[in-house]
């Protein structure tokens, strides 16, 4: 039970990881910073229960805030540049992050034991948790608390005008523009959503690890976040999610390989985008889905 | 300012292999549009490969040039089948993704074989440092600088004196005009990935000499500073990717000498993103 418990958490991150960089490809970005925002929502978050003594709700919170921040800081340059010179930019961001991480030392001493960020040693000591003597219950319900508000949100954006015009961004810019949709503000906030939706994923790995280091959020962090955004499909909000399972069952079903896993899992990620360029649940099939779920669908689907 | 003047030579000796790698990422960006993010990897298994030929027979320095070389292009070739070839034009960032599958894979390829992670690599050490004033050359990186420089020669004469040159530049230029002029554009794209990983493997021969050993994180590392050394001269002009690495070089030590080692890579990323949000070009089309 403990075992299922703690992989339900897990999934609660990647899944708020995967709805990061949803928002982001929604408008035809793609993104390696969302590691980034995660780990600064996680370093905030670590601090502000463990340090500052916050409680935990305002803790987690101020990460996913400060994870916003810095999407709106970084989705600036993101109007300028796009595709591939985007990709590389907010990978230099990602690994900017991790290298002031590694030189950052602000430790204080509570009792016996030292806590706080301290320098390429990691950051010990989020024990807010343990502290208050939570359950593994209490904890997956926590997590999965914010994973449905944000799940929610998302879905209900998607049916306003909010996702139609980030769809619209994607889809083609030079058309939006012309429509007179703002494709600044478009990018941004998507941008400053992703960040948010991240800062709060790495601010509840981090109170959930107890222990974080610059080491977790690197480039392979980043690229799982697109992956399970890309892998899933985009065509809805429940495509994150197919992604994040399709992952998991991967990890855990190719483990008899051993060290060879690695090797397979690109060959994987590169055999399915040529299967299903757009992701496993895509517009299509959230079309397809939608009209068979009407009264009388298959009919309306077939003049469709 | 003996200090500054100390830096900034070994800036520019160590720029010119940033300068050698910025040129194969401009090769393969140029002529094909496309980044390849497993660059850096194939380097690295050249280095690997050129480090077990150093270990089984000490001395034979022709002969660890010569395995580092040919590994690095035999991987190029992997590289260009999986990542560019299989996949359509009209999609480079799925096209880049793969080239960052396939770094995973040559990444995990190295580390499966190797134990014990850091692996030596032989240096001519009978060469004498050089000092000029106050200034000292240290032996490797004159043999990284010189060596960089003329290699650089042989591929300007190579690309700006040639029938096969012209041929790269024009399909870089516009590959469409190029191919109603006759010019076979795939094979010049195949000859051009060729090229860069020949490049890409002598540029590991001379950083790997310098430092004397190698780990995994050669593949980021050689693939960061080519890339960065790209878009500082502009993503796409062959001049332009030389002055890049010689700045991002400079720039390193610089840091390195005024603010300690552990600023040293934040400093080259923190300029990739500047150039990046900053440069006109990253929005344009590049030309050779």
């Amino acid at each position: 039970m403990e075992f299922y418990l703690s992989l339900l958490t897990l999934f609660g991150f990647r899944i708020l990881l995967g709805l990061s960089a949803y928002v982001v490809i929604l408008t035809g970005q793609i993104s390696l910073a969302q590691a980034g925002f995660y780990a600064l929502g996680a370093y905030t978050a670590g601090a502000a229960s463990s340090m500052w003594g916050w409680p935990i709700f305002p803790a987690i919170l101020l990460g996913g805030l400060v994870g916003g921040l810095f999407g709106l800081l970084v989705g600036f340059p993101a109007l300028r540049v796009r595709g591939l010179f985007l990709v590389i930019a907010t990978l230099a961001f990602t690994e900017i992050v991790r290298m002031v991480f590694l030189n950052l030392k602000y430790t204080i001493r509570v009792g016996d034991r030292t806590i706080g960020p301290a320098a390429a040693e990691g950051f010990r000591g989020i024990t807010y948790y343990f502290q208050n003597g939570w359950s593994s219950l209490q904890i997956v319900a926590f997590t999965w608390f914010f994973v449905l508000v944000v799940l929610l949100a998302f879905w209900l954006m998607d049916r306003s005008r909010a996702g139609a015009v980030l769809r619209a961004v994607g889809e083609d810019e030079l058309a939006a523009s012309s429509v007179g949709i703002n494709l600044t503000a478009a990018k941004v906030a998507a941008m400053t959503a992703g960040g948010f939706v991240a800062g709060l994923a790495g601010a509840l790995y981090a109170h959930y690890a107890t222990y974080v280091s610059q080491e977790d959020f690197g480039v392979l962090l980043a690229t799982f976040a697109i992956a399970y955004a890309l892998i899933g499909g985009t065509g809805s909000v429940l495509g994150p999610i197919a992604g994040v399972l399709f992952f998991s069952l991967l990890i855990d079903g190719l483990r008899f390989l051993g060290d060879w896993r690695n090797l397979l899992f690109g060959v994987l990620i590169v055999a399915m985008m040529n299967l299903r360029p757009h992701g496993i649940i895509d517009v299509g099939l959230v079309r397809r889905v939608a009209s068979l779920l009407r009264p009388g669908g298959r009919k309306a689907y077939a003049g469709d | 300012m003996v200090d500054f003047l100390q830096a900034l030579v070994d800036g520019v000796m160590l720029g010119a292999t940033y300068s050698l790698l910025g040129l194969g990422f401009t090769l393969i960006f140029g002529v094909l549009r496309r980044l390849n993010l497993a660059f850096g990897p194939t380097i690295l298994v050249g280095i690997y490969a050129g480090s077990h030929v150093g270990l089984a027979w000490p001395g034979a320095l022709w002969a660890v040039v010569a395995a580092t070389v040919v590994a690095a292009i035999l991987c190029g070739i992997y590289v260009e089948r999986c990542s560019f070839r299989a996949l359509a034009r009209q999609a480079p960032v799925v096209s880049m993704i793969s080239t960052f599958a396939v770094w995973m894979q040559l990444q995990e390829l190295v580390s499966l074989f190797e134990a014990s992670r850091t692996m030596p690599y032989p240096s001519p050490a009978w060469l004498p440092a050089l000092t000029v004033g106050p200034i000292l050359l240290r032996s490797d990186a004159l043999l990284m600088w010189s060596g960089a420089t003329a290699i650089m020669l042989a591929l300007f004469v190579l690309l700006y004196r040639t029938r096969f040159g012209t041929a790269v530049r024009a399909v870089a230029d516009s590959s469409e005009a190029a191919a109603l002029m006759g010019v076979n554009v795939s094979i010049i794209g195949a000859a051009a990935f060729l090229l860069a990983s020949t490049v890409g493997g002598l540029a590991g021969v001379l950083i790997a000499q310098s430092q004397q050993q190698v780990t995994p994180y050669f593949g980021l590392w050689a693939t960061v500073k080519g890339l960065t050394a790209m878009l500082l001269g502009g993503a796409g002009s062959l001049p332009g990717a030389v002055a890049g690495g010689v700045i991002l070089g400079v720039v390193e030590t610089q840091t390195l000498w005024h603010f300690g080692g552990q600023w040293r890579d934040l400093a080259s990323f923190a300029l990739l993103f500047l150039v990046i949000a900053l440069s006109p070009r990253a929005r344009s089309e590049p030309t050779l």
